[in-house]
């Protein structure tokens, strides 16, 4: 999932401004699991902000919606109404849900509520952690299904480094050196043979080095006809 | 604000705080009139949104007893 951690209230303050009515929107996909954009907390952003603004002596008008998914003009179409009638958005979206927002309605002015923070799962609760760093050229056929790239803090393909201590990384004692998980896990598997091939520098095009990415799937695609419901 | 027009909240779950509530009311023995009872089915029914409705309906405090 995508994890985010909600902004501070004083953050979000500023950034909603002198905006006299203020729409709060949630997604009740990846960041509903994570406890930070979902109806909830869109509810709670919401009664904070009124009472918040009503303690300044500036009382805003702030309601909250929540769609399923920000990042899909669908389920923007269900709220064009409300989103209309206030001064600005604030999204409880992640990045794609905020720029979605933008993007689909030029006329209104939208400001995150959430900082957009990794690819990652809970490990138990109330912890979220890192697994994907969406490189594009997925690797995990090679290392057991740890991702060098993600967890290994210099993202190296032929590891460990020389910093690894005692199974941990020497950036922080409590980082697990990926390249320690890897190799356990091989050793495990059997597999540490799979080791001794030489990873030859990675292609970094498929990554956010070739620059903004982008798929398109013809068999997906509709058709003129299609396109225009004749 | 004066002490006299505080206004607090009281959450209370049906099963013990509510029942002991109900219990001292029946026994005659007085809690100050600020205290506004809400009953729960069960505290676990507490969420940080009841907490915030009341603050914002004009509360100056909530309380949670079960």
């Amino acid at each position: 999932m995508i994890v985010a951690e909600q902004k501070s209230l004083e953050e979000i303050k500023s950034l909603v401004g002198n905006a006299e009515k203020v729409l709060v929107v949630g997604c009740g996909t990846c960041v509903t699991v994570c406890f930070a954009g979902g109806a909830r907390e869109a509810a709670i952003v919401s009664a904070s902000l009124r009472m918040s603004s009503k303690l300044d002596g500036n009382p805003k008008e702030v309601t909250d919606v929540t769609v399923q998914r920000q990042c899909e003009w669908e389920y923007l179409d269900e709220i064009a109404a409300q989103v209309e009638a206030v001064d600005v958005v604030l999204s409880l979206g992640c990045g794609i849900g905020v720029q979605a927002i933008a993007e689909h309605f030029p006329n209104t002015w939208v400001v995150p509520g959430l900082n957009t923070t990794f690819l990652g799962l809970p490990t138990e609760q109330g912890t979220w952690v890192e697994r994907c760093a969406a490189c594009g050229d997925c690797l995990l056929g090679l290392t057991g299904g740890i991702c060098p790239i993600a967890r290994c803090s210099k993202s190296l393909l032929n590891g460990p480094c020389g910093g690894s201590i005692d199974g941990h990384c020497e950036i922080d004692d409590e980082i697990p050196c990926g390249w320690q998980l890897i190799y356990d896990r091989l050793n495990s598997k059997g597999k540490l043979d799979m080791l001794m091939d030489i990873q030859p520098p990675k292609n970094w095009s498929t990554s956010r080095d070739g620059g903004p990415r982008k798929i398109v799937r013809e068999d997906l695609r509709l058709n003129e006809k299609e396109e225009s419901g004749s | 604000m004066t002490e006299e027009k505080l206004q607090i909240v009281a959450y209370c779950c049906e099963y013990c705080a509510y029942a002991a509530a109900d219990l001292a009311g029946g026994l005659r023995m007085q809690y100050p009139p600020e205290i506004r009872i809400v009953m729960l089915p069960c505290t676990g029914k507490m969420d940080i949104l009841l907490a915030l409705q009341a603050l914002e309906e004009g509360a100056d405090g909530v309380m949670v007893a079960g």
